[in-house]
């Protein structure tokens, strides 16, 4: 096991965003998160026999952005979301459209 | 020439895009985006970043793209969210649908014995293992109770035709019963066809029953498979198979495929036996995980990875052999692209989530154990019954479907919300199978990333998207086959 | 190509006509009635007593004296018994509303739109045209039974609201067999009320043709030149389809259109799948098309991958797809069967290359007003006719 620490600053990564990540990349890798004032520090663990470490944890750093990209389209969406559902829900069916 | 405006008099007048609810995933320097309801569109890596950081033009080819696949809107259009809710109520329609498939286990018994089944019994007791009237009458009940309005009734086995007396008298009455409730009912037998004979053939005729049998490939490796006395199987499938296509005909006959572990390398021979018999389509199924998993809790990326190989040499071949005008279709492709290409849900077991189990199909055991389904039943018989519902002596119709064992998995597993699955991009082409991650993991969700189901699943969603994208010919091979 | 209005040669009348819309009668089909019926006198210069008016030919015989005689331009010659015209009070404007010999009648309603397409074929005029609605329920009540195609088209019909909705009325009880064809651009359906009411005509006959330009609002509107256009005819599309309307999806294709046809068509099989048909129609050359072509001429075969593209995904989806006005040599021949040769009783007129051709009775080809812009693709197929030609069908 080799260890590496990463940190992603608070006011632009939460650490769900992170902690989704490494769900994510648990086939991969372990991590171990703790939250500070400014950052979400990130201990990552590595099985010694991977092969390009750098790139295992440059993939990760990426998927935290893409997490946190996810999490913007989570909140600005939800509504629209809710909408919808609650839209295709309420009414009868119209695009039974074989008849 | 003055009269005429300018496209730029047409542009969003604010140009205040909104996100619409949206899922993306990489590929290959590309980023798929998906939109709430599964369509689909590729994008460049500079394309997807104006999107993702708000900087989006008034107007662009890449603006209209996103507009027409419902990905973004403009301020507060109203018609993105109108459709997108005739969608979506269009794809949940089958929830409504209901058990439509009801698998009655008419006997335990078989004079195979293949290594990986795990449910059949070498014995002529019949007492045993053999499905009784009563109980059959029981599921019959069951079966008219849904509300569905497609019944089909499967007979499967061990081998069904060792209890033929039975079949005979389910499906007559069945038929008496349907008199009155005016069902689209149809029949299927799921037979190994080694005892096929002139009775069973005059029934299925009189019946309109159809044959569901078992072909695994070429002859020594369907007989490797499934050995019986004589050594023989595959002579007799595939004599049955040409049989039941001249006597009761063409369309009259299907045949599924176990794959085990030395099909792997064979698929284009395995696609031709089906093609020299006459059948145009086929079901390139996984390795069945259920044997070696559950008694290893193992993780079972090994046998995906050397899987999907077998899986896509399989599709390309027969994507060429629809090229060069032998039809054929692979019909987990096909579910696949209806739910990606369409707004329809085949509704596929293992395919849909809430997941498929006691919705898309229930299974009577021979005792009147029910099932939510056959995973579910052969798990019981390796020892653990957790996926039992209930006796059909025992338990009313409502304690059946309603019962903890149907719902929990059900609510456990919704994909929508699982881990990973709710930021997947593959999420709506998805299901949940719970039986599967239960039998692997021990728990209904699983654990996605390390998910033998996840891995191969998404690997067939990119393939497609991949081979669909790629080429027109494909693309309008992909869209027969999601029309199916 | 057939005219269709003409000015008459000469029309000595005593007093104003006082009546607007006349069935043609001939020898061959007067019988004891007179009313609103005009009498065509033919070459024996025979003219029964009592009509009202009488039509003679340019260079025909002419009626007896004493009468309302309207002496036809050649252009009009051509018409004969059970043809229906409306003439204007002092006789000298002549209107051809119905060609017994045509299949392709369409009774213009009105000139009034509230778009204006990029290559509209009747360019929009403003000036008040009910009396074209008012000749319109008379030409219903003249037309035979067992009329088995009418069509309709503005301008934009549906500008009348209940007008055109007595006047669908009408034509569904006066003629319940014909198939009725109304060309609109939607947007009005999109109010409910007005759906409702055009669902409350319960005419199984009857179907609307909805053009639609683009999978999104801004290509729409920019072709129909009408914000907002498009958030107006999906809804209303939407609603029709809600009341369980025939609805037909047209899409002329150009250059604006033509390479978004893919996308419009995967909309359509998405969003739309419960349209009746998608009709594709080849840009005529005609009205507004001629100021615009630089913004709107395409080669047919500069489309060709997208026009395959998208009709393949039609017809998968099962919607019937028809590609109109459309050279067979600019096409692929994947996409003959989807071809429909407009019927037409006028001569086309050929090009050079189509006189060879063995497939120019089959072809849509070439409607007159193509020669404003005429492809240089065009090439005649050597060669047996390999095909039906698919009928007509509204
Ligand atoms: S199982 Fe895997 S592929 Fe399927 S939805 Fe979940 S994360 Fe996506
Ligand atoms: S040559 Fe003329 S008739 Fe022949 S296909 Fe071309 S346009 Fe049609």
């Amino acid at each position: 096991m080799s260890e590496h620490r990463l940190s992603f600053a608070s006011s632009a990564h939460s650490v769900d965003a992170v902690q989704r990540a490494a769900y994510r990349f648990s086939d991969r890798l372990s991590c171990d998160i703790s939250e500070r004032p400014d950052a979400v520090e990130v201990i990552v663990h590595l099985a010694d026999d991977t092969s390009e470490p750098e790139a295992v944890l440059a993939d990760f750093r990426n998927e935290v952005l893409d997490q946190v990209l996810r999490e913007r389209i989570r909140a600005e969406t939800g509504d629209v979301r809710n909408l919808v559902l609650a839209l295709a829900f309420s009414r009868t069916g119209l695009i039974d459209a074989d008849g | 020439m003055a009269k005429f405006r300018g496209p730029l008099a047409f542009q969003a007048p604010s140009a205040e895009w909104q996100l619409l609810p949206f899922r993306f995933e990489r590929i290959n320097g590309k980023v798929l985006v998906t939109n709430l309801v599964g369509e689909h569109l590729f994008l460049s890596a500079e394309d997807f970043d104006q999107l993702a950081r708000n900087e989006l033009p008034t107007d662009s080819p890449l603006v209209r793209r996103l507009r027409a696949k419902h990905v973004i809107r403009e301020g507060a259009d109203e018609l993105p969210v109108e459709l997108l809710a005739i969608k979506s109520r269009t794809r949940y329609r089958r929830l409504a649908e209901f058990t439509s498939l009801h698998i009655f286990v008419a006997s335990l018994r078989c004079e195979h014995s293949c290594p990986y089944c795990q449910v059949s019994r070498q014995s002529s007791d019949k007492g045993a293992f053999d499905m009784t009237w009563e109980t059959a009458a029981l599921g019959l009940e069951s079966a008219f109770r849904s509300p569905s309005q497609n019944i089909k009734i499967e007979f499967q086995g061990g081998e069904p035709l060792l209890n033929f007396e039975l079949i005979e008298e389910v499906v007559a009455a069945a038929e008496v019963r349907n008199a009155s409730e005016g069902k689209n009912l149809g029949f299927v037998i799921a037979t190994n066809l080694a005892l096929l004979d002139d009775r069973v053939i005059d029934f299925c005729r009189a019946h309109d029953v159809y044959i569901s049998t078992s072909l695994d490939g070429p002859a020594d490796l369907h007989n490797k498979n499934r050995p019986r006395p004589g050594k023989n199987s595959w002579e007799l499938a595939t004599a049955g198979i040409q049989r039941v296509r001249e006597e009761l005909g063409v369309d009259r006959v299907s045949a599924l495929m176990t794959t085990t572990r030395s099909s792997l390398g064979r698929v284009r021979e395995i696609i031709d036996t089906y093609v020299e018999l006459g059948l145009t389509s086929m079901f390139l199924r996984t390795l069945s995980p259920y044997g070696f998993a559950i008694k290893t809790k193992s993780f079972d990326a090994y046998d995906v990875d050397h899987w999907l190989p077998f899986y896509e040499e399989g599709l390309d071949y027969i994507i060429e052999l629809n090229a060069r005008g032998v039809p054929m279709v692979e019909q987990y492709a096909a579910l696949i692209l209806k739910k990606m290409l369409t707004n329809d849900d085949p509704g596929y077991v293992d395919l849909t989530s809430p997941s498929g189990i006691g919705i898309g199909a229930i299974v009577y055991n021979y005792d009147g154990d029910v099932y939510a389904s056959d995973e579910g039943r052969m798990l019981a018989e390796m020892g653990d019954k957790k996926f039992r519902l209930g006796n059909l002596h025992q338990d009313s119709y409502e304690e059946i479907m309603l019962s903890d064992a149907l719902l929990a998995p059900l609510e456990e597993s919704f994909a929508p919300s699982a881990p990973m699955c709710q930021d997947c991009a593959f999420e709506t082409y998805c299901g949940s199978d719970p039986t599967y991650h239960y039998a692997t993991t021990g728990d209904f969700v699983g654990r996605k990333p390390t998910s033998g189901f996840c891995r191969r699943n998404m690997a067939i969603f990119k393939l497609l998207l991949d081979r669909y994208e790629g080429d027109a010919g494909t693309r309008a091979l992909f869209q027969t086959w999601a029309g199916h | 190509m057939i005219a269709l209005r003409g000015k008459a040669l000469s029309a000595p009348l005593e007093e104003p006509l006082g009546h607007t819309v006349w069935k043609i009668v001939d020898v061959a089909t007067a019988n004891s009635q007179r009313g609103s019926r005009a009498f065509v006198v033919g070459e024996d210069g025979e003219a029964p007593e009592g009509f009202d008016l009488y039509l003679t030919r340019s260079c025909g015989p002419s009626a007896g004296k004493g009468e309302a005689v309207l002496r036809l331009p050649p252009e009009l010659d051509y018409l004969s018994g059970d043809d229906v015209i409306s003439v204007s009070d002092d006789g000298q404007r002549v209107r051809v509303l119905w060609r017994h010999e045509s299949r392709q009648n369409s009774v213009l309603l009105t000139e009034r739109c509230n778009h204006y397409c990029l290559m509209c074929s009747q360019p929009p005029k403003t000036a008040n045209d009910d009396r074209l609605l008012a000749e319109a329920f008379e030409l219903m009540r003249l037309l035979p039974r067992g009329t088995s195609e009418i069509g309709f088209t503005g301008g934009e019909p549906t500008l009348y609201g209940q007008g055109v909705i007595d006047l669908l009325r009408l034509c569904r009880n006066l003629h319940p067999e014909a198939q009725v064809h109304v060309l609109s651009n939607g947007t009005r359906f999109a109010d409910p009320e007005f759906a409702a009411a055009w669902a409350g005509i319960d005419n199984p006959n009857m179907m609307v043709g909805i053009p639609i330009y683009g999978a999104e609002p801004a290509r729409h509107d920019y072709v129909v030149q009408a914000e907002g256009a498009f958030n107006q005819t999906i809804p209303g599309i939407l609603n029709l389809a809600q009341l369980r309307q025939r609805i037909e999806i047209r899409v002329v294709l150009h250059k604006l259109t033509a390479p978004a046809l893919p996308e419009i068509a995967e909309f359509i099989a998405r969003n739309l799948p419960f349209v009746y048909q998608v009709a594709l129609m080849g840009l005529e050359m005609i009205g507004l098309a001629r100021a615009n072509i630089p913004e709107l001429w395409i080669d047919p075969t500069d489309y060709a991958d997208e026009l395959v593209e998208a009709v393949t995904l039609l017809d998968r989806n099962r919607i019937h797809t028809m590609i109109y006005n459309h050279q067979l040599c600019l096409i692929p021949r994947s996409m003959w069967p989807y071809t429909v040769r407009s019927i037409s009783d006028w001569k086309n007129e050929y090009h050079p290359e189509c006189v060879e051709c063995s497939v120019k009775d089959e072809c849509g080809g070439f409607f007159f007003s193509a020669k404003y812009k005429v492809s240089e693709k065009i090439k005649a197929i050597p060669g047996e006719a390999p095909r039906e030609p698919a009928l007509l069908e509204l």
